[in-house]
């Protein structure tokens, strides 16, 4: 047992009273497009919204424009926005993880340059890992970022980048050497850089986020690498705890289920028991992700443990689809007017992509058996 | 600030080490009747640490010490397969001192409550039969609820040996015997100071914290076993279908220990049916999945009894038959969660009100 039990503090209720407050004002049933957890819609105005708030960059200290506040009460927040649908889709990625990666990673320069801007929610980050030939296996990456006179020339291709159509940036993994792991180095790339072309792939079903971003020489100069040269791979995992611990990785369907709850009586017993079922594994879930929280906030890196919760909270996300949809008596409509119905019907389609984002669940168990050892 | 929450170190590995040597597979010899000439010593030798009653009060003649000691205590005692009615004991301790009677001496047990059962009090008499009830054979008090004339729930207790007692065992061979009283004075009575839905869902945590301490013997089992195991030229372990394996062993020794705690936490300071609930259907499910990926992980060895492993195996898949199936308990769970007034709260709110009745 490595997890230890925790609970939010009176401070920390305060918090979840108040984003309640917020959100049921600010986000009244029907006045917004239902998204279906962390690639919700993107709205901009919305971002800045929450950042005025002081929603956004939680844990960033205050010098950078953020709460100098905890993981724990960014879990608060995120969980509040995730169970409405909200539209969470244009700062999602800076405020969970490029955010948290700059500061810990970045120079002074970037920290003033990039916090401020993430924390208003006036940036949206997009994560170039992925490439046409590396998946799983992204040590074998081959986009490539070669010194030049004050700077360095990327070419090649990222692939499967959630957000970039929406993004003002790519935090990007390139091979800056051909050492395997110590030959990879990160950068922050603006999206309008002169050689830089993101093309949307469609998604499953029928969306545009998932985009292809080519790099055609694309020069940047060297105050946009992020950490040293070669210390790419270690930051990259280093982010996967606050990639994979979250809530996020569980509560996509709950716009969809909140309000199928309340029907779950008149479905029959069986509709019951999956109701109870799937109540209970979140309801330990979110006892494990909280605790997590808390470790991350105490200073320490859990990777095996977040990496143990998202691969078992995927297949539980996963099943959730599955029990509130053999309920239904019928296929859900991709169009239905009902936009539960519609959101239903998306996340039939959708669900397998959730055990391979972040991780696939087969490398994630290959990673937590050698932690375990 | 968090200490609070869950178990205490010291608590667990003291209790750890005196089981651990107490009741090692050497000590315990496999197929050995846990009711034999044993039973006794390894019983005087564990009460006298006083760890059947903890979380009694002291003032009433137990050991103190608060819920989460005794969920400790019952976690180290599953993941030591100790073959001692503690979770019964202390069960019956804690129905007799919320009604204000005294806890006797010795081992005791509770009446699970079971469809079949016809116990009745009529004049300070006990009739009927009870049945499945644990440890009956071993211990010097049987405490049950029965119903009086008006429908008022009593605490009745009663010598077992007064009665005549059909012996059965448990998946694990623990004793499961049925009782058949015909005219026996009751030891004691009183009005219920608990209902059966409290009973129930303590005995269901108490339960739950016996599971997460075997899964997380299993785990250990497991993750030793596969790293030895040589096949092909290199461990076990080493292969990712095996690996699989001990992932999703571990997984459920995590979420089985969190709920217990999380559980004990709510059932000290409220009600806590949600939590208890949510504690034995994810001990249950988390059961089935460390003993079908243990077994599996081992192959033939797993199944002897020469090897270890059966000792927690067979406990869980005996204990999840126990208050409560996953059928039983999902099901009034969900209706519970549905009459509420947000699924989503029900998840986030560390009071979310919900209260579930125990399965009828």
């Amino acid at each position: 047992m490595s997890l230890a039990p925790t609970e939010l503090t009176d401070a920390e209720l305060e918090l979840q009273r108040d984003v309640r407050a917020f959100l049921d004002q600010r986000l009244p049933a029907g006045s917004y497009p239902l998204g279906l957890g962390m690639p919700g819609h993107s709205d901009p105005q919305f971002s800045r919204d929450l950042g005025a708030r002081g929603w956004l960059g939680m844990a960033i200290s205050e010098k950078y424009g953020g709460g100098g506040r905890t993981a724990v009460e960014r879990l608060i927040v995120v969980e509040e926005l995730l169970a409405r649908g909200a539209p969470v889709g244009y700062h999602w990625v800076a405020d969970r993880q490029s955010g948290p990666s700059i500061e810990r990673y970045g120079s002074e320069e970037q920290k003033r340059e990039y916090l401020p801007k993430i924390c208003r929610g006036e940036l949206s980050f997009a994560i170039g890992m992925s490439e046409p030939d590396s998946g799983s296996d992204l040590a074998s990456l081959r986009s490539r970022a070669e010194p030049v006179t004050d700077g360095w020339r990327i070419n090649g291709t990222k692939i499967w980048t959630s957000g970039a159509a929406d993004a003002t940036h790519i935090l990007g993994l390139f091979r800056t050497s051909e050492h395997k792991h110590a030959g990879l180095t990160q950068f922050i790339i603006a999206c309008d850089a002169p050689g830089l072309t993101i093309s949307p792939i469609p998604f499953i079903d029928g969306t545009r986020h998932f985009c292809e971003v080519a790099f055609d020489d694309v020069v940047i100069s060297d105050a946009q690498r992020l950490g040293e040269v070669g210390d790419g791979w270690r930051q990259n995992t280093s982010e996967l705890v606050l990639e994979r611990g979250g809530v996020d990785r569980w509560m996509s369907l709950f716009p969809v289920i909140e309000k199928w709850a309340p029907r779950a009586p008149g479905l029959g017993s069986a509709a019951l028991a999956d109701l109870g079922l799937m109540s209970v594994r979140f309801w330990g879930l979110r006892g494990l992700c909280l605790a997590i929280a808390r470790l991350v906030d105490a200073g320490e890196s859990p990777v095996i443990e977040a990496a143990m919760v998202k691969e078992m909270a995927t297949r539980f996300e996963q099943d959730s689809v599955e029990m509130v949809a053999r309920h239904l008596g019928r296929a859900p409509d991709l169009i239905s007017e009902d936009p539960y119905e519609s959101l239903l019907a998306r996340a039939v389609l959708v669900s397998p992509s959730w055990s391979i984002r972040g991780g696939t669940n087969e490398i994630l168990r290959t990673i937590i058996a050698k932690g375990l050892r | 600030m968090d200490s609070h929450l869950g178990p205490d170190p010291a608590l667990m590995a003291s209790v750890g080490e005196f089981f651990a040597s107490s009741f090692s597979p050497a000590v315990v010899p496999a197929g050995e009747d846990p009711a034999g000439a044993q039973f006794a010593p390894r019983w005087d030798s564990t009460a006298q640490l006083g760890l059947p009653l903890v979380a009694i009060p002291e003032e009433a003649g137990g050991s103190g010490g608060s819920l989460q000691d005794l969920l400790a205590v019952l976690v180290a005692m599953g993941s030591h397969a100790v073959p001692l009615p503690l979770a019964e004991t202390s069960l019956a301790a804690w129905l007799l001192t919320s009604s204000g009677l005294e806890i006797g001496q010795g081992p005791a047990t509770v009446v699970p409550g079971d469809a079949r059962d016809s116990l009745t009090l009529s004049d300070g008499y006990l009739a009927g039969s009870v049945h499945d009830v644990p440890w009956a054979r071993s211990a010097a008090l049987v405490v049950a609820l029965v119903s009086d004339r008006s429908g008022r729930d009593l605490v009745v207790s009663f010598d077992p040996s007064a009665g005549s007692l059909t012996p059965g065992t448990d998946l694990a061979g623990q004793p499961r015997d049925t009782v058949e009283l015909t005219h026996v004075s009751a030891t004691a009575a009183a009005p219920a100071g608990v209902g059966a839905s409290q009973l129930f869902w303590r005995g269901g945590l108490l339960r739950a914290a016996q599971m997460a301490g075997a899964i997380g013997a299993v785990d250990q089992i497991t993750r030793r076993y596969t790293r030895e195991r040589v096949q092909f030229g290199k461990p076990i372990a080493a292969f990712q279908a095996v690996q699989q394996h001990v992932v999703a062993i571990a997984q459920a020794a995590e979420m089985s220990a969190m709920a217990v705690w999380a559980a004990g936490r709510a059932a000290a300071i409220r009600n806590g049916t949600f939590e208890a609930c949510a504690a034995k259907t994810l001990a249950n499910e988390s059961a089935r999945t460390a003993v079908r990926s243990a077994h599996q992980a081992h192959g033939a060895i797993g199944m002897t009894q020469e090897y270890p492993l059966h000792r927690y195996t067979r406990r869980l898949t005996a204990w999840r038959q126990e208050y409560g199936t996953e059928a039983q308990l999902t099901v009034g769970l969900g209706a519970a969660v549905a009459a509420a007034a947000s699924f989503a709260r029900a998840i986030s709110d560390h009071d979310n009100g919900i209260e579930v009745p125990c399965p009828a």
